[in-house]
């Protein structure tokens, strides 16, 4: 598997330009008023695209090691993990003195 | 294949495309941690966020939507023209390779600044982390909280920043005494690797915490 | 006997290199004096450098507990007050953990086997290696200064609120974990780069000595748990310094919260520190019943279930915190689960000794001896993960009883077994057996004595990280008191026998005293600086002891790579291997 796969030119300009029309929409949704959570839900969405672009253009991920995908992609799984499970607890406590 | 009788290859690697792939595999799996390290925070915002939604919305106004864009431009720049330094060394144009490395140490530089305003503007205000937290404009009594995450979150990504930007001058350093070409630019590929992490952090830091409503 | 052939598969022309027991110049006098040693990136003296150091930590945090044991020979005070006790338990746990189990297997053998197993010269990032050990140095450092500014009396686990009050050099403390946390994902990665790029031809996954698997399991638990750890001490030194108020209730944070973060890396801790010891007690199982390991793949892969599987249950040790029901019971249900895949390799194990050529030597005896430990140990956990009943043993003696069990019987006999099996590679020596073996009764016999006791006391109510207890506990806690002593003296025996076979009259060990398969067998003893004078190609398994030895030693020529690429086709063969 070939280490060396070069970057060109072309890909690396157009994905600058695609962040930056993302970023320019990011701001302009944020605009808007869209009700919650899906507020959040669009915000993270177009984050989440932008960093897609990063990690397989700049980062050249798309031509590398599927290992290093999958490390990737194992850190938000992770994640997603810690977040999700410690909300079972922090968003199901019941209140056991009312109003303490 | 890289055919390599140079001393940039480690005796105990079979050739300099196995080491390169060793090296590039060893800074993602170090990035797993980079990312797990910002995750705690991010796990953090989002636990008290979820607690106290009007909180955040309320607060987010405090930060200047303006300056975190602009921001989010330079660096997604900065990220643009570490790629391109990247380029230019694979295609051993020496000159092009620092001159990439300073532009992207330069949009990291003005990244600094335009925080540093940020910051000292809400210290101005008396927004300071946690317990030296005076100011009154917003009324919730967890905004020290909002704030504490806030500083946390981009306080620590402005450090890495700044580490980054110490990996970077040591890369122009190097390309000057011309340590690398485009049989050998494996730091370069890896520092932008971290480099590029660090703009996605931010990538999600500022909706997050700039564009709450 | 051929002494050439061509490897199946890969079609490499092959040659037999047999070598003598011991080379002229071993990697211990290739690089002479003290300066060679600590600026060494040979990962055979870092691992050494590291043993000594653990050893050395152990020394300290086994006083501690003797203390302790000691103080509590009398319900009241015996000679230390309620202040100092804490501070000593915090301590011992402290120093324990994160200076010795976390470490131990990893990066005391790892570190010196892993490369030679994969009949590589060195890990993949040589210098790193040596970075890391120095930076474990820096974090014991740290560590260990708070006791002169201050020692911390939280427990090891600093829970808020009382970790960010406290006027007790907590920041040196937890910074000192922090700096160690990096010594361990340093590790973790050289490891991981090592097992995936650098195998000689011929090793493929399915060949790999299962002491490897575990440690690739390790690592990948090391990568994405411990940066976890790492901003939640960050998190906690904010929290004291600029009173951030994330986790202390007083500043309007939440203390469960901290508990959360905590526990997300300290319960994949735990299986940072044991599944070294479930790979070199396959090792040793595998030699010395002279058998294949029964269902390799199943503990190989069991490895990496537990690995991923530990990181869904660490709120089994938050059911009385006050988190919610329903998260309490979740954690339950998965804690139940993470006990299979390991229940399957004591079973694998058993199954291995059957019918088998068992050779009882001291490596053997310390296997057995962590077959029955950590068995016990192991219940006691799934005891604990059950809800109802944890919360009536939480923090007493029995949970107390259940981690010595397995870290102690399980993990630290492990790392014992794995030091008395790989002690000649490394040294060149053999040990006294006899005293070896005396030595393993009287920690076998202490250790029980001191911690089957703690079941009692814990069912019976006895809190844990208490100074004082009522009257009726008094006789349970002397027995468990001599029990610590007789633990001591088995260990003294130990110190010196090992130190004595270093000696001018330490007997010389051959290079293969047990007849093991797997590659580190196969090098000189102790080895040369680069493992091999010539690359190993692997065409058998590393427990095919059917098969005779002289069937591993086949390779093909040149180790040296100063530069030079190797011809085309060898290294495209071996690219088609590493993937």
């Amino acid at each position: 598997m070939s280490g060396h796969h070069h970057l060109s030119l072309k890909v690396l300009l157009g994905t600058a330009l695609a962040l930056g029309v993302l970023t320019v929409l990011t701001v302009s949704v944020a605009m808007i008023h869209i009700p919650s959570p899906f507020n959040i839900v669009v915000a993270i969405a177009i984050a989440a695209v932008k960093a897609y672009l990063v990690v397989m253009y700049f980062m050249n991920l798309r031509n590398d090691s599927k290992f290093n995908l999958l490390s990737f992609g194992f850190s938000i799984l992770f994640l997603l993990i810690f977040v999700g499970i410690t909300m079972l607890d922090t968003m199901f406590r019941v209140e056991v003195i009312p109003g303490f | 294949m890289a055919h390599s009788s140079n001393s940039n290859l480690a005796h105990h690697f079979v050739d300099s495309e196995q080491q390169f792939d060793a090296s590039k595999m060893g800074m993602w799996i170090f990035l797993v941690t980079e990312i797990l390290f910002f995750g705690g925070l991010f796990a953090a915002y989002i636990i008290y966020r979820a607690w106290y939604p009007e909180l955040y919305i309320m607060a987010s106004s405090q930060l200047n939507t303006t300056m975190g864009a602009i921001n989010t431009g330079v660096l997604i720049l900065s990220s643009l023209t570490m790629a391109l330094s990247i380029w230019s060394a694979q295609n051993n144009d020496r000159k092009k390779t620092t001159i990439f490395l300073a532009v992207t140490i330069i949009c990291a530089i003005i990244f600094m600044i335009i925080k540093y305003f940020e910051y000292t503007h809400k210290f101005h205000l008396g927004i300071f982390p946690g317990a030296y937290y005076t100011f009154t404009g917003i009324d919730h009594v967890k905004a020290p909280q909002f704030f504490s995450i806030y500083y946390m979150m981009t306080g620590l990504h402005g450090i890495h920043v700044i580490i980054g930007v110490g990996l970077m001058i040591w890369l122009v350093i190097k390309n000057q005494k011309q340590a690398f070409s485009s049989s050998y630019y494996t730091p370069i590929e890896i520092v932008g690797l971290y480099w590029h992490v660090v703009d996605i952090i931010w990538i999600f830091l500022f909706p997050l915490l700039y564009l709450i409503d | 006997m051929d002494n050439t052939t061509t490897s199946p598969n890969i079609g490499l022309k092959l040659k037999r290199f047999t070598s003598p027991d011991h080379p002229e110049v071993n990697f211990a006098q290739a690089e002479k004096g003290i300066k060679a040693w600590l600026t060494t990136i040979d990962h055979k003296k870092i691992g050494l450098m590291y043993l000594g150091s653990i050893a050395f930590f152990f020394f300290i945090g086994g006083l501690l507990a003797l203390l302790l044991r000691w103080e509590l020979w009398t319900p009241a005070k015996t000679f230390l007050d309620a202040d100092a006790y804490n501070q000593v338990f915090t301590l011992h746990g402290a120093i324990m953990i994160f200076l010795v189990l976390v470490p131990s297997v990893p990066a005391a053998l790892g570190n010196f086997f892993l490369p030679i197993m994969v009949g590589a010269k060195d890990v993949a990032f040589p210098r790193l290696n040596l970075l890391s050990f120095y930076i474990y140095l820096t974090g014991a450092f740290f560590s260990l200064y708070s006791i002169v500014t201050g020692a911390i009396d939280t427990g090891w686990t600093f829970y808020t609120p009382y970790s960010a009050q406290t006027s007790a050099s907590v920041v040196s403390m937890t910074f000192g974990v922090f700096v160690l946390g990096f010594s361990s994902i340093l590790t973790g990665l050289n490891f991981i780069v090592t097992i995936h790029k650098l195998r000689v031809p011929g090793l493929t996954w399915g060949k790999l000595p299962l002491f490897l698997w575990s440690i690739y399991a390790t690592s990948v638990i090391q990568i994405l748990a411990t940066p976890v750890l790492a901003i939640t001490l960050l998190l906690l030194i904010m929290e004291r310094t600029l009173k951030i108020g994330i986790f202390d209730p007083t500043l309007g944070g939440d203390p469960v919260l901290y508990q959360h973060f905590f526990w997300f890396y300290s319960h994949p801790a735990v299986y940072i520190m044991i599944l070294p010891g479930f790979g070199v007690i396959s090792e040793i199982i595998g030699i010395f019943s002279k058998r294949r390991v029964f269902g390799y793949w199943f503990i190989a892969l069991s490895s990496m279930a537990i690995a991923l599987m530990g990181f869904l249950v660490w709120g089994h040790h938050m059911f009385v915190s006050g988190q919610s029901t329903l998260s309490s019971v979740v954690f339950s249900l998965i804690t139940f689960f993470v006990g299979i895949p390991t229940g399957i390799k004591i079973f694998n194990w058993v199954a291995t000794m059957y019918k088998g050529s068992i050779s009882l030597r001291t490596p053997m005896w310390y296997a057995l001896m962590f077959l029955f430990l950590f068995t016990i140990g192991g219940f006691t956990g799934v005891t604990l993960g059950t809800l109802s009943v944890d919360v009536h043993l939480h923090d007493t003696y029995y949970v107390v009883a259940h981690f010595h069990y397995v870290m102690m019987g399980g993990m630290l006999v492990a790392f014992l077994g794995g030091i008395h099996l790989w002690w000649p590679k490394m040294t060149g020596r053999m040990y006294n057996e006899k005293l070896a073996n005396l030595s393993a009764l009287l920690i076998f016999i202490g250790f029980n004595m001191t911690f089957f006791t703690q079941f009692i006391l814990g069912a019976k109510g006895m809190p844990r990280r208490y100074y004082h207890y009522i009257d009726q506990f008094q006789s349970l806690h002397q027995f468990s008191t001599v029990g610590s002593w007789v633990i001591g003296l088995g260990f003294s025996i130990m110190l010196f026998y090992l130190l004595k076979s270093l000696g001018k009259k330490g007997v010389i060990a051959p290079k293969n005293p047990w007849g093991g398969r797997s590659l580190e067998w196969m090098t000189q003893t102790p080895p040369v600086m680069e493992n091999f004078d010539y690359t190993p190609v692997v065409i058998h398994g590393p427990y095919d002891f059917h098969k005779p030895i002289a069937e591993f030693e086949y390779g093909i020529e040149g180790s040296d790579s100063h530069g030079h690429d190797h011809n085309s086709e060898q290294h495209d063969n071996k690219h088609s291997v590493n993937a």
